[in-house]
């Protein structure tokens, strides 16, 4: 079938809702680590640094991710998403589950909100996977991106579930007897399965689109996925077969997250557009902190390697989207199908405000990098700065996403002949 | 750049003009007209009646609905063009080598 444009989402006030949402929830996360900087110093599994964990991971990323999945799909797998208001239904479950769970964690593992809000989460996540692949199943991709992206969400899924089998784990004894405590296999499926092979799968299409690439192998991308698919196998074997595998799960991960990034390199290697927007620039830097969690890790320091690998990596690349998408739907919800660019609407470009997008993606970056030190060094000098530099760039970003969103609202301008018009010249008239 | 196929049967207006006056469509990502994307394929007009065959960056392109809205109304408002229609093609997909020399430079290619 021949794909068609105009593949329809969700209605857009859904995703640019849950992109604001989730920009609002690391503002809040930054907020809660700057009143209370010495979390970081404490134990990696104390429930303030925990909650802290998801505020990120359930609130941020994933409602990012949730909200880009209300339109994504259309765009990379060239169809209509299936059930288009079934987001009016998931995302405030998401929402109120995230809650309920990153509460649980703040009160000292206090089990019901634990047992409530995973239980949501787990739906709402079963939900937005029965929609992808819903969605999946009218045109199924045979591109590698697409096929990362509909992964990544099974896993991300996988992960929810875990986490609430975590939960009952540790509160009902019938059924830690029964799953153990697979801690390490939720962790890792959700940093790699879902969210490198998510941001590989979705980065691929993106980045190529935005740097105008000319395409790259597709070899890579579907290596990268089977390593990773072998790795949380072996991890599965591992937690509940009690095989012991040693480092061989990790050495397939390490190797996936070469494979991203040999992937962007290639991408950029073969970009016609040398000037990258500023989001997109963003994007690309959270690619430095791979290597920099990896040399962590090998040092024998995996909380300090967890968090350059998600908020340096998952959380600059996620926001480096984030802004990018959302200038998209808020222009199409405001002008699709009506006043173009000659009739007096703004480029996209013009919903940004140019003066945060450096704020936002160095304080991030400066934050992901003072975090990962202070997990490192156990300084307590370093936590105010790593949690002041986070709340600078989260409070940067959604300064940046309200404004988007406000701008496209703005009424249009009086068509006037716009400048990129001056292009047009009669030697370029039918070539 | 694309060369861009101009096919004209009794017409009320010059395909040329037709073609001078999507200059004017311009894509709100790149920030750039059409014509000087090479995104226009082909230009047909027959009395008074336009054809446009064109192309988009990507296939799943979110902004297709504002662009082929921004021709019929740009093209609408050509003297003697009295109908417009507009045909979405991907084959041949659209590259950035379709770009003019000039167009290329605007973006910073290399």
């Amino acid at each position: 079938m021949l794909p068609r444009a105009g593949a329809k989402g969700a209605p857009p006030a859904l995703p640019i809702a849950a992109l604001l949402a989730g920009a609002a929830a690391l503002l809040a996360g930054a907020g809660w680590l700057a009143f209370a900087p010495r979390a970081l110093l404490g134990a990696v599994n104390a429930p303030s640094l925990v909650g802290l964990t998801h505020v990120f991971t359930l609130g941020f990323v994933g409602l990012v991710f949730a909200g880009t999945l209300q339109q994504l799909p259309a765009v990379m797998l060239v169809t209509d998403l299936a059930w288009p208001r079934l987001g009016l239904v998931a995302l405030p479950l998401l929402l109120a589950g995230a809650g309920s769970v990153v509460a649980g964690f703040a009160a000292g593992f206090a089990p019901l909100p634990l047992a409530l809000g995973g239980a949501v989460v787990s739906l709402a996540w079963l939900l937005l996977l029965a929609q992808l692949v819903a969605t999946a199943l009218r045109r199924w991709p045979k591109d590698a991106a697409g096929q990362a992206l509909v992964a990544s969400v099974a896993f991300l899924a996988l992960t929810v579930v875990l986490g609430f089998a975590l939960a009952g784990a540790r509160s009902a004894p019938g059924v830690a007897a029964a799953l153990g405590y697979p801690v390490r296999l939720h962790l890792t499926t959700g940093m790699f399965g879902a969210f490198l092979l998510g941001i590989a799968g979705a980065g691929q299409k993106l980045l190529g689109m935005f740097a105008l690439a000319k395409g790259t192998a597709q070899w890579r991308l579907r290596l990268l996925g089977l390593l990773v698919a072998l790795a949380l196998l072996a991890e599965a074997l591992a937690a509940f077969a009690r095989l012991p595998l040693g480092p061989r799960p990790q050495l397939l991960l390490a190797a996936a997250a070469a494979l991203q990034l040999l992937e962007v390199r290639a991408i950029l290697r073969v970009r016609l557009r040398r000037r990258l927007e500023p989001p997109i620039r963003r994007y690309v830097l959270a690619h430095a902190f791979l290597p920099a969690a990896g040399l962590l890790a090998l040092a024998g320091l995996p909380a300090a390697a967890a968090a350059a690998f998600l908020v340096g990596f998952v959380g600059l690349a996620v926001s480096g989207m984030l802004v990018k998408i959302l200038s998209f739907l808020t222009w199409t919800a405001r002008f699709a199908g009506g006043a173009g660019v000659s009739a007096g609407a703004p480029l996209l470009r013009d919903l940004f405000r140019g003066e945060l997008e450096p704020v936002t993606t160095w304080a991030l970056a400066g934050g992901a990098a003072s975090l990962s030190a202070t997990l490192a060094l156990r300084q307590p000098a370093l936590a105010p700065l790593a949690a002041g530099l986070l709340l600078l760039g989260s409070a940067s970003q959604l300064a940046q996403a309200v404004h988007v969103v406000v701008a496209a609202l703005r009424p249009v301008r009086s068509a006037a002949p716009p400048p990129a018009a001056a292009l047009a010249t009669t030697e370029e008239a039918g070539g | 750049m694309t060369q861009t196929s101009l096919t004209e049967i009794a017409p009320a207006v010059p395909a040329r003009n037709v073609l001078e006056a999507l200059h004017a469509v311009i894509d709100p990502e790149l920030g750039l007209d059409v014509v000087s994307l090479g995104m226009v394929y082909a230009v047909t007009v027959a009395g008074g009646a336009v054809g446009v065959e064109m192309t988009l960056t990507t296939p799943g392109c979110p902004l297709h609905a504002s662009i082929e809205a921004d021709v019929r109304r740009v093209l609408g408002e050509v003297p003697g063009v009295d109908d417009v229609s507009v045909q979405l093609v991907w084959d041949p997909p659209w590259t950035p080598a379709a770009m003019s020399d000039r167009a290329k430079r605007a973006l910073g290619f290399w």
